[in-house]
């Protein structure tokens, strides 16, 4: 009997030991300014977002020489994990003090996790990021989002390639979704390429529609709005009739769409601006490239020629020991410096979303990749259109949902039934 | 009495012993286990949870997505573990025989696909599946199609693609069990079946199988529990696509925790739920199979 309560009580206090180590209090340090200060930065993309931390860092340390940026890859699918296991287990001593956030994946986590992230409210002066960017990352009346990168969309298209069509730039400008199927007709029927490549069952052409008609999956009560929901239901109609007239090539994966628009396989692109670094990566077609606006819904009176997809902004995080040098920092970079977007435009095409730095004359530059357009000017004039729309908690949800839909609809289903299903999987998933 | 105070002192040395590993035990199993069930009868988002009684377990059987993944995960169940089971069996009998030159070569290759990643297995089979990849290349070579088919964006072809992932990877871990087992059985067994005009599949049948029915009994349970956690293959091939028709159940559980709003409480009702399926599939096993 004795035995079994020492090695009750063993037990006992080895999991008190294991266990407790994680809870000891992390006591904000007093505040010598010129005190060394690191601070721990997670963001993806070592040619973009990683530059052009490491470019802020910088020009940070002409400013204040004492704080060090350290700045740690983290693909965004582990960044997600990482934060929501520490943020769960209340472990936040291994969470860094700034991370970058997809745009779409705001919401969702300052709402389960309200008190992880800093709000930048009072603290930092947003006026001058583009107001669809800013919006993003608001929640409840409060910002959380630095805006980063912008995801305003643009029509990348092969100039040679459409010519041996018959066909300029300027026909596929302001033009509608119904009139790029039937110039992807001609396109494929003179030259033989498709228009335009996408992954399969990837909904990104219809997340590209529903915004350019300022509308989501959701409405303006949070609620699921995927069943009628008449711009969902014409763009499924649309990607499906890209895909069945030959003018959009299916792609397994996002290696393979990228390799479609390198190796010359399709005409064009439609995506985010920051596809430009992919586009520009290959050499040899240097000259053949150029830039135009986005399609629109003909039949949706609301839609316009301009859209977003991706994009993504810089968090603080509560956890953080320096709170106020994490904001400073990010105030007098990516919020106050010409300079850094001066850098990192030409360099890896991050686009700014902070409206001071379009006025900068490397903006106007014409780019000799894109036969000598000025490529950053226009992107940066259809970022200002872009219509607002909220993602909302259950983005991912949503998204996943309407994916499924896509490929019913690409089995032959029908596309009422399609998005009633997808409506009903949402509605459970927000369920608790 | 100098003998009880030996085995005293026995007895307590062996307590030292024990205690590393079931402290081990206790901590990293069963603990979080009894941990995840609690867990599981919470609902909410995040950290916000509340006791929510059997309420996940009540959810399960409306939720379609969950519904469809158990239905995925045994069709991959009912057609990948007999097959693979079955080419196991025969690779086994083949290497056991006495009189094959180079054993110790093929029974490399035949364990060699267990030495691989399960990432960089899928990997491989995926790009062999894409449209231009090996597959199609070679059925149109071989005049059987006639354009490339889209294997992985098609409900039926990507089940098909799992599959096979699954079994060119698993059915020379079987085999190895399946030769221990052979191994133990007894050759003058053969012998005198032989003696008697016995035929190789006769005695295939009537000697080799019910001898290696443990074994076999143990190979079924470990890939039906393997199958039910199926998690690597389907997320690196398809991430689940076309729409869910080749999600696992793992999958679901990691969507939920890790790619929408984090549902913890109902993510461990479903672990849950596999738990309970892989005892009822075994209990049924044994009941089937291990009557000696």
């Amino acid at each position: 009997m004795k035995r079994t309560l020492y090695i009750a009580l063993t037990l006992l206090l080895v999991m008190t030991a294991v266990f407790g180590a994680g809870k000891g209090e992390v006591k904000p340090v007093t505040t010598d300014p010129d005190a060394p200060v690191t601070l721990t930065v997670w963001c993806w993309d070592p040619t973009f977002n990683i530059y052009a931390m490491n470019e802020a860092a910088k020009v940070y340390a002409g400013i204040r020489p004492n704080v060090t940026i350290n700045v740690v890859e983290t693909p965004w699918d582990d960044l997600q994990q990482k934060l929501i296991t520490s943020l769960s287990a209340k472990a936040t001593g291994n969470l860094p003090d700034i991370i970058l956030m997809q745009d779409n994946a705001i919401q969702k986590n300052v709402m389960t996790y309200p008190d992880a992230f800093v709000s930048l409210t009072g603290k930092m002066d947003l006026s001058q990021f583009a107001q669809f960017k800013v919006d993003v990352g608001t929640v409840d009346g409060k910002n959380y989002g630095v805006p980063f990168d912008n995801g305003a969309t643009g029509t990348f298209i092969r100039r040679d390639i459409i010519a041996r069509a018959g066909l300029s730039v300027g026909d596929f400008t302001d033009i509608t979704w119904e009139r790029f199927i039937e110039l992807g007709k001609i396109v494929k029927q003179k030259t033989g390429i498709p228009l335009i490549s996408t992954v399969a069952n990837e909904p990104d052409f219809m997340m590209i529609m529903l915004q350019s008609a300022g509308t989501w999956m959701f409405d303006s009560q949070g609620k699921a709005y995927i069943k009628d929901n008449p711009v969902l239901k014409e763009a499924l109609r649309l990607t499906k009739e890209m895909v069945e007239s030959g003018v959009c090539l299916l792609v397994p994966d996002w290696n393979a769409y990228i390799a479609t628009l390198n190796n010359g396989t399709v005409a064009s692109t439609i995506n985010g601006c920051w596809i430009s670094g992919s586009i520009q990566a290959e050499k040899s077609q240097s000259g053949n490239w150029a830039v135009t606006n986005t399609p629109k819904l003909g039949k949706i009176p609301s839609s316009v020629n301009y859209s977003s997809q991706g994009g993504s902004g810089w968090m603080v995080m509560a956890n953080s020991k320096h709170p106020d040098v994490a904001i400073d920092f990010l105030a007098q970079t990516f919020g106050g410096s010409i300079e850094l977007y001066e850098t990192i435009l030409p360099t890896s095409g991050a686009i700014a979303t902070w409206l001071p730095a379009a006025s900068s004359s490397v903006y106007s530059m014409p780019i000799e990749f894109f036969g000598g357009q000025p490529i950053y000017e226009d992107l940066v004039s259809y970022a200002g259109k872009v219509p607002n729309v909220k993602y909302g908690v259950f983005n991912y949800e949503a998204r996943d949902a309407v994916a499924r839909a896509l490929s019913d609809v690409m089995q032959g289903g029908d596309i009422d039934t399609a998005l009633a299903t997808a409506q009903k999987s949402v509605e459970f998933l927000m369920m608790e | 009495m100098a003998q009880r105070t030996l085995t005293k002192r026995i007895n307590r040395v062996g307590w030292l012993f024990v205690i590393p590993a079931t402290v081990f035990i206790f901590v990293l199993n069963f603990y979080p286990m009894v941990s995840a069930f609690l867990l599981s009868l919470q609902s909410g988002r995040g950290n916000n949870l509340k006791y929510a009684g059997l309420r996940n377990y009540a959810r399960l059987f409306q939720d379609e997505m969950f519904l469809t993944s158990v239905g995925n995960v045994i069709t991959y169940l009912v057609i990948q573990v007999p097959i693979m089971l079955m080419a196991a069996l025969v690779l086994a009998t083949l290497l056991n025989d006495p009189k094959l030159k180079g054993k110790s070569i093929f029974r490399t290759f035949i364990f060699l696909p267990c030495a691989t990643s399960l990432v960089s297995s899928a990997m491989i089979f995926k790009s062999f599946f894409s449209i231009d990849g090996l597959a199609n290349n070679a059925l149109m070579a071989l005049g059987i199609l006639k354009s490339p088919l889209s294997w992985l964006t098609h409900p039926v072809w990507a089940k098909f693609v799992i599959i096979l992932t699954i079994t060119w990877r698993w059915t020379g871990y079987n085999t190895v069990f399946y030769l221990a087992g052979l191994q133990m059985i007894d050759r003058s067994i053969y012998e005198s079946a032989r003696i008697d005009g016995a035929s190789s599949s006769r005695q295939f049948f009537m000697i080799t199988i019910p001898l290696l029915k443990p074994v076999i009994l143990l190979t079924t349970i470990m890939s039906t529990n393997g199958t039910l956690q199926l998690f690597d293959e389907v997320r690196n091939i398809t991430n689940g696509g076309p729409g869910i028709a080749t999600l696992s159940i793992s999958q679901y559980i990691y969507n939920l925790s890790f790619i929408y709003n984090p549902q913890f409480g109902y993510a461990a009702a479903v672990s849950y739920a596999i738990l309970v399926m892989v005892a009822i599939l075994s209990f049924i096993q044994i009941k089937a199979g291990g009557k000696r």
